[in-house]
C-alpha cells in the first residue's frame, strides 16, 4: 500500500538524531505544560510558533505534536495528584484519580493513566493514518462549491455549538472574520482595513494573532485572577500497577478510545464530552459500581483513554481538511500558514513526506512519552512548586520575545498588546476564543472560495449549490441551527441534560 | 471594574455550569463589547464603502462584499448583545484551570503589566533588547507579587542575556542591541 | 503569649516542640501561625487539612489554651514579626534550616530576617539529628 510507504519513509525522516531532540523536547515540553494549571499546549504551541521562521517545517510539527500529545499526559498527573485539572481534558480523571490517590493508590491511577493514554494515543494514530489520507483524497475530488459548505460548516458548527451562548460565538467569529480582512484584496489588489500602515499589507501577521489571544490574553486574565490558596498534592512513587489493575483496565481503554476518536474527529467534538461518556459508560458497566466516587480504577482508564483518542481524532480534520477542531489543532495549522503551506485537502498530495514524518513522530512521541513519564512522574509534581509570578512572567517574556522576533519591529508588539488586550476582553465577557482564531483562519480562505467559486459559475449564485456533497452539507449545519431552537421547544437544553445527568451522579455519590 | 457575584448554593464541589444558576443580574460591563462590536462594524462598512469596485465580470462579488457583510453582521451583533444585557445576559468568564472564580478581578494588576508593556513598546529599540527585557520580567514578576526584587530581575537578566545569543547565534536574528550597542 | 512558627516539616514539629514545652513553663498561651504566600501550585510547607488535625490534636493535649492560625498570601516573616508586635507576645519560637552562604544570597531567609528584625526574644532550634 502507497500509504504504508509514505509511513515508513516518515519514520526513517522523524528517526533522524535532530527530530527525535525535536521530538524528546516537545514531549517533555508538552507534558510540563500539562502539569500546570493555567497553561496548556495551545499557548505553549502558541508562544513557540515564531521559531517556525527559522526551523524546517518537519522538525517544528514534530515539536508541536508531542506538545500535543504531551499536554494530555501532564493533565492527568496534575488531575490525580492534586484533585485540580491540568487541563480541562483531566476534569474527569480527577474525580476517580484524585481519591484513589487519597486512597493511596496514586501509582496505580498514574500508571493506567499512562499507559491508556499511550494505548489510546497509539490506536488514534493508526486510526488517523488509516482515514485521514482517505478523506483527504476523497476531499481533493470535491469543487470549490462543496469545499465552501465544508468549510462554512465548520465555522457553524464551532461557533454554534461549542459553549453556551451562539450570540457570543458568533460575536468571537465576527471579530476573527474582521481580523483576516486587513490585508490587501488578492483579486483587485486593493488595501483593505489597513489603516494607511504600509507593514500591515500582508494582512496581520499570524503569528502575533495567536500569541496575543493564546498567551498574552490568557496571563493577562490569569494576573487578574491570581489564586492564592496552594492545593493539597499528595506524594507519590513510580506508577505501576498490579495485575488486577490490569484486568480492569484494559477494557476501559479500549472503550474509551472508541469514544474519544470520533469525537475529536467531529468539529466542536470536543475532549471534554467524550471523556464524560466514557465516565458514566464504565460506571455502567464495572463490575465494581460502588468503588465510582471512592477511586475506581475504571473511572480514571477509560476518560484518559478517551481524552488521547480524541486529541488524536483532532488530527483528523485537521490534516485531511484543514479545519481544526479546537484550539491546539487551531494553532498548529496557523503553522502551516506561517511557513506559506497551503492546508486542505491537497496537503497529503503536496507535502507528503512532511505529513508522513508528523504521523510517525506521533507514534514515537506516544512511546517516549510513555517511557519518559513512568519514570518521571514525581519530578512532574515538582514542577508545580514554581512560583506563579515567575510563570507567567515568563509567558509575557516569551510572548514578547516571539513577536518581536518576527520583524523586529515594536509595531508588532503593540499589535500584540491590542489583541492580547482583546484576548482579555473576550474572556471576561465570555466570549470563545476558538470561533476567533478559525474565523482569521478561515475568513480569508473562504472569501477566496466565494469569489473562485461564482467566478467559475459565471456569477451565478446557485452555481453555488450544485454539487451534492455541498447541499448535504448546507443540510447538515441547517440542522445542526435548528436543533438546539427544537430542543428549547421541549424545555431542555443540550448542555442542561448533561448538567442533569451530572448533578444526580454527584447527588448520588454525595449520598452514597 | 467588578466581575460578576457568583452565589453557590452548594457548600462544595464546583461544576462548570454553575454559570446557568447564578443570579439574573444585568452585566453592564459587556457594553464595552457593544462598543467594540460597534466601531468595528462601522469601520468595516466605511472601509468597504470606499473601496472601488471590482472587475464585475470576473469577480461577481468584488472586494466589498465580504467588508460589507462583515460590518453589517457586527452592527447586528452589537444591537442584539445591547439589548440583551439588561435582560440578564451574560457570558461565562473563562475559569481556566487556575482561576480562583471567586476572587474579584485585580485590575490593578493588569493595568501595571499594560502599562509596562507599553514602556516595553516605546522603550525597546532604544534601550536594546537585553535591558528593556530584563526590566520587563522583572518589572512583570514583581507586579504579579514576587517581592524577591533582587531575584525578579537576576532572573530576568539572566532570560534577557540567553535570548538575545540564542536568537542572534542560534536563529540569525539580531534583536537589538540599543544602547549597549558595541559593549554585547 | 509565644508564638511559633510552623512549618509541616522537620523544623517545623521541632518548633512545635519547643514552643509547647516553654509555654508550659511559663504557663502562658501559644499562637501557632503557618503561613504562605500562596504563589505556587503547591506549598510543602503548608500544613494540609490532615495535618492542621494532627496538629491541633497534639496541641489539645498540651495543657495550655492554643491558636492555630493559616494566613494565607503573606510572607513568612511578614505574619511572625506582625503577630511579635502584639503586646501580649513575649517569645517567638522557629526552627532553623542550615543554608550554605550562596543559597542564603540568592533565596534569603525567613530565618534570618526574623532573627535581625524580632524586637522580642527568638528562641531557634534545630531538629534532633
Amino acid at each position: 500500500m502507497e500509504n504504508f510507504d509514505w509511513l515508513l519513509q516518515g519514520f526513517a525522516q522523524a528517526a533522524t538524531p535532530m527530530n527525535l531532540l525535536y521530538a524528546v523536547i516537545g514531549v517533555l515540553l508538552g507534558t510540563a505544560v500539562g502539569v500546570l494549571p493555567g497553561i496548556g499546549p495551545a499557548m505553549t504551541v502558541a508562544l513557540l510558533l515564531p521559531i517556525t521562521y527559522n526551523v524546517s517545517p518537519s522538525a517544528a510539527f514534530i515539536m508541536f505534536a508531542g506538545i500535543f500529545y504531551g499536554g494530555m499526559y501532564g493533565g492527568s498527573t496534575t488531575s490525580i495528584l492534586l484533585n485540580t485539572p491540568g487541563e480541562s481534558s483531566s476534569v474527569i480523571t480527577a474525580i476517580e484519580g484524585n481519591k484513589m490517590a487519597k486512597a493511596g493508590r496514586a501509582a496505580q491511577a498514574l500508571a493506567t493513566a499512562a499507559i491508556g493514554s499511550f494505548v489510546a494515543g497509539t490506536i488514534g494514530t493508526i486510526l488517523l493514518a488509516a482515514f485521514a489520507p482517505a478523506i483527504s483524497r476523497f476531499a481533493v475530488t470535491l469543487g470549490a462549491p462543496s469545499y465552501l459548505a465544508i468549510m462554512l460548516f465548520a465555522l457553524v458548527a464551532v461557533t454554534a455549538v461549542l459553549g453556551s451562548s451562539k450570540l457570543r460565538g458568533a460575536i468571537s467569529l465576527v471579530l476573527g472574520l474582521a481580523i483576516g480582512i486587513v490585508g490587501i484584496d488578492f483579486l483587485t489588489g486593493q488595501p483593505r482595513a489597513t489603516f494607511g500602515i504600509p507593514q500591515l499589507a500582508d494582512g496581520i501577521d499570524i503569528v502575533v494573532i495567536a500569541v496575543a489571544i493564546f498567551a498574552l490574553g490568557e496571563a493577562l486574565w490569569v494576573a487578574a485572577h491570581l489564586r492564592r490558596k496552594p492545593a493539597d498534592v499528595i506524594p507519590v512513587g513510580r506508577p505501576w500497577m498490579g495485575r488486577d489493575d490490569w484486568r480492569r483496565s484494559w477494557k476501559p481503554w479500549l472503550r474509551g478510545t472508541a469514544f474519544g476518536f470520533p469525537f475529536g474527529a467531529l468539529p466542536a467534538g470536543g475532549a471534554e464530552l467524550p471523556t464524560f461518556l466514557s465516565y458514566i459508560t464504565e460506571k455502567k458497566l464495572s463490575k465494581h459500581p460502588e468503588e465510582f466516587g471512592k477511586g475506581a480504577i475504571e473511572g480514571v482508564a477509560g476518560p484518559e483513554a478517551a481524552n488521547n483518542a480524541s486529541a488524536a481524532g483532532t488530527l483528523v480534520p485537521m490534516l485531511s481538511l484543514g479545519l481544526p477542531t479546537n484550539a491546539t489543532a487551531a494553532v498548529m495549522l496557523t503553522a502551516f500558514v506561517s511557513y506559506g503551506i497551503q492546508p486542505g485537502p491537497t496537503l497529503f498530495a503536496k507535502e507528503p513526506l512532511l505529513i508522513w514524518t508528523l504521523i510517525a513522530s506521533l507514534f514515537i512521541g506516544n512511546f517516549l512519552l510513555l517511557v519518559l513519564n513512568l519514570p518521571l512522574a514525581p519530578l512532574w509534581a515538582k514542577l508545580l512548586r514554581t512560583p506563579r509570578p515567575y510563570l507567567y512572567a515568563g509567558i509575557l517574556f516569551f510572548a514578547t520575545l516571539g513577536a518581536f522576533a518576527v520583524n523586529v519591529q515594536p509595531l508588532d508588539l503593540a499589535l500584540l498588546l491590542i489583541f492580547g488586550l482583546l484576548g482579555l476582553m473576550m474572556r471576561r465577557f465570555g466570549l470563545p476564543v476558538l470561533p476567533l482564531i478559525i474565523g482569521v483562519i478561515l475568513g480569508p480562505r473562504i472569501e477566496r472560495q466565494l469569489r473562485q467559486s461564482l467566478q467559475l459559475g459565471g456569477g451565478d449564485w446557485s452555481s453555488l449549490f450544485t454539487e451534492p456533497v455541498a447541499i448535504v452539507t448546507y443540510v447538515c449545519m441547517v440542522i445542526l441551527l435548528i436543533i438546539p431552537l427544537v430542543l428549547r421547544l421541549f424545555h431542555r437544553d443540550e448542555e442542561t441534560l448533561l448538567v442533569v445527568e451530572d448533578d444526580r451522579d454527584q447527588r448520588e455519590k454525595a449520598q452514597a | 471594574m467588578s466581575t460578576t457575584e457568583k452565589q453557590s448554593d452548594e457548600p462544595s464541589g464546583r461544576s462548570p455550569h454553575e454559570g446557568l444558576r447564578e443570579e439574573r443580574k444585568p452585566d453592564y460591563a459587556q457594553y464595552l463589547v457593544v462598543a467594540v462590536l460597534a466601531i468595528v462594524g462601522g469601520f468595516l462598512v466605511y472601509s468597504a464603502l470606499t473601496l472601488s469596485e471590482g472587475f464585475a465580470k470576473v469577480d461577481p462579488v468584488g472586494p466589498k462584499f465580504f467588508p460589507m457583510v462583515l460590518g453589517v453582521a457586527a452592527l447586528l451583533l452589537a444591537v442584539i448583545l445591547a439589548i440583551a444585557i439588561p435582560r440578564g445576559s451574560k457570558g461565562e468568564a473563562d475559569a481556566g484551570e487556575d482561576i480562583d472564580p471567586e476572587a474579584p478581578g485585580d485590575w490593578r494588576t493588569v493595568g501595571l503589566l499594560v502599562a509596562l508593556f507599553v514602556a516595553m513598546i516605546l522603550l525597546v529599540n532604544p534601550l536594546g533588547w537585553v535591558i528593556m527585557s530584563t526590566l520587563f520580567f522583572g518589572g512583570a514578576a514583581t507586579i504579579l507579587g514576587s517581592k524577591h526584587y533582587v531575584r525578579n530581575f537576576l532572573i530576568g537578566l539572566i532570560l534577557a542575556l540567553a535570548s538575545f545569543y540564542a536568537f542572534y547565534s542560534g536563529l540569525g536574528i539580531p534583536l537589538p542591541a540599543g544602547i549597549l550597542d558595541g559593549i554585547l | 503569649m509565644i508564638v511559633i512558627g510552623y512549618t509541616a516539616d522537620q523544623f517545623g514539629k521541632a518548633a512545635l516542640d519547643a514552643g509547647i514545652a516553654e509555654a508550659r513553663l511559663r504557663d502562658t498561651d501559644l499562637l501557632v501561625i503557618n503561613s504562605t504566600v500562596g504563589d505556587s501550585y503547591v506549598d510543602a510547607a503548608f500544613a494540609q487539612p490532615a495535618q492542621v488535625r494532627d496538629v491541633s490534636a497534639r496541641l489539645s493535649t498540651c495543657g495550655v489554651p492554643f491558636e492555630l492560625s493559616q494566613p494565607v498570601g503573606v510572607y513568612a516573616a511578614d505574619a511572625l514579626l506582625e503577630a511579635m508586635e502584639r503586646p501580649e507576645a513575649e517569645l517567638l519560637v522557629i526552627g532553623l534550616k542550615h543554608r550554605n552562604p550562596v543559597g542564603k544570597l540568592l533565596l534569603g531567609s525567613v530565618s534570618q530576617q526574623v532573627l535581625l528584625e524580632c524586637p522580642k526574644p527568638v528562641l531557634a532550634v534545630k531538629p534532633e539529628e
